[in-house]
């Protein structure tokens, strides 16, 4: 019978990735950030991220040539979080994890 | 007409319905429309010209310009710091939005008889130095918001009269009715702006067709980066090829399409296609771009008759059929849209 490979799981399971896709914007041009918190601040990223309200619906941003939001937070393999957002959303917790994830980590161009 | 919370274009389109379930409506923007406006001053200026032996005079309108300062911070509208008739401020970037402002004033009045965004007037609102280091600059349906770039990639957005223009463009597409900001309808929104910021500065230039450079954006790169601009009308995806930036990844034909989530659906991508669309009739037309191909479009966007969810497709047939109103079923101008449009493969070529 095959045993569970409990390292690789426990490796799998404890892994907690940020990503910020920024898009948009008069240039359109992309980036993204990817922050995959330690061990020991991955409670106060838990924190940052449960207090954003994920379930609220994408609302378009007034104008034109405003950025586009797209945030995941991956727990191992699992997605366990997708939001889309318009600019102006991006306040209150939602500004203050994206800011966190900036912080965090370089940018790097999305190529196509 | 004077201002009023209901655009015209929304009294004009609903006064001539024949919808007997808006009856009621129908009436009461017919009310609307016919009522005394209150005056307001009106600003003149004459231009005085010698065209031959004659000296021509001809007064024209003026714009209404103000501009904010945000300090650095996100807060809209930050402080005004320079107004209609004010002496330069000595902030290069509160200067080049304003003398933008009235360039781009002034070529849509030139070119269409257009008095500013909401063709009636109305002040031409702009904030400078937006955000931290911040690397755009957009219309947030009020007002015009630049910010003054990273340094490293972007140097300011105040310094190219295209970028001004643009935003302006989004302006006048939104109080003529608007084109949803998602999809191919989103990229036909860039694209209007594309075309008239690119306009607004061959207007400003002198430039005809074939002299133009057709960039957008040209001069808010950092030194160091390997481009040109942010796009080219004549040849999408070659503005720009950087190791930071990647590659311009704009189209310029329907088999290049990109499909996208991001970007609202991809709308500063795919404007490739309908811009290099507009660069194709403008060149084969010749001349000054706005004089033919540019009244065709800005017709075909302030008609009132364009759904805000237009495809490209649907788009291609309303510019024809402007092209035909303004100059006849066989004119040379129906015939250079119909082989613009085959040529970026949105109509099928019936040469072909």
């Amino acid at each position: 019978m095959p045993q569970p490979d409990t390292a690789n799981d426990a490796e799998g399971a404890g892994r907690f990735v940020v990503i910020v896709v920024r898009s948009g914007g008069l240039a359109g041009l992309s980036k993204q950030w990817r922050a995959e918190p330690s061990p020991e601040g991955a409670p106060r990223w838990r924190a940052l991220v449960e207090s954003c309200p994920w379930d609220a619906a994408a609302e378009p941003s007034p104008g034109a040539d405003r950025y586009s939001w797209r945030i995941e937070v991956h727990h191992g393999d699992t997605a366990v979080h997708e939001a889309r957002l318009g600019d102006t959303q991006v306040e209150g917790p939602w500004r203050a994890l994206v800011d966190e994830v900036r912080r965090a980590a370089p940018a790097t161009p999305v190529r196509r | 007409m004077t201002p009023g919370i209901v655009p015209p274009f929304l009294l004009d389109r609903l006064a001539s319905t024949d919808d007997p379930r808006m009856a009621r409506a129908a009436e009461a923007a017919r009310k609307t429309l016919a009522m005394p406006r209150p005056a307001r001053p009106t600003r003149a200026r004459l231009r005085l010209s010698i065209e031959g032996d004659t000296l021509v005079a001809e007064t024209a309108p003026v714009p209404d310009r103000v501009v904010s300062d945000a300090a650095n911070t996100e807060n809209l509208p930050g402080r005004r710091v320079r107004s209609e008739d004010d002496a330069p401020s000595g902030d290069a970037a509160v200067d080049e939005a304003y003398d933008g402002l009235g360039e781009t004033y002034d070529f849509f009045w030139d070119a269409f008889a257009r008095d500013g965004i909401d063709a009636a007037g109305g002040s031409l609102l702009a904030t400078v130095h937006f955000g931290d280091d911040y690397d755009n600059a957009f219309w947030n349906g009020e007002r015009m918001v630049f910010g003054d770039g990273d340094g490293d990639v972007f140097v300011g957005f105040t310094r190219s009269l295209s970028v001004i223009a643009h935003e302006l463009g989004h302006g006048v597409t939104e109080a003529s009715g608007g084109l949803e900001y998602q999809g191919q309808s989103g990229a036909l929104n860039e694209s209007f702006s594309d075309v008239f910021g690119a306009l607004a500065e061959q207007h400003h230039l002198g430039q005809s067709a074939d002299q133009a450079s057709w960039l957008i954006g040209e001069g808010i790169f950092a030194a160091p980066v390997q481009g040109e601009a942010l796009r080219s009308m004549k040849a999408p995806g070659t503005a720009y090829d950087d190791d930071v930036l990647g590659k311009d990844p704009q189209p310029g034909h329907m088999r290049d399409y990109v499909e996208t989530t991001d970007d609202n659906g991809g709308v500063h991508i795919n404007s490739g296609i309908p811009n290099r669309a507009f660069y194709l009739a403008a060149t084969a037309l010749g001349g000054f771009a706005w004089e033919r191909a540019g009244l065709i479009w800005y017709r075909t966007i302030t008609a009132g008759t364009l759904s805000p969810t237009a495809d490209f497709s649907v788009f291609a047939a309303a510019t024809l059929s402007a092209a035909a109103s303004e100059y006849g079923e066989k004119s040379e101008e129906v015939a250079a849209v119909r082989a613009a449009w085959a040529g970026v493969g949105v109509e099928e070529d019936a040469a072909a």
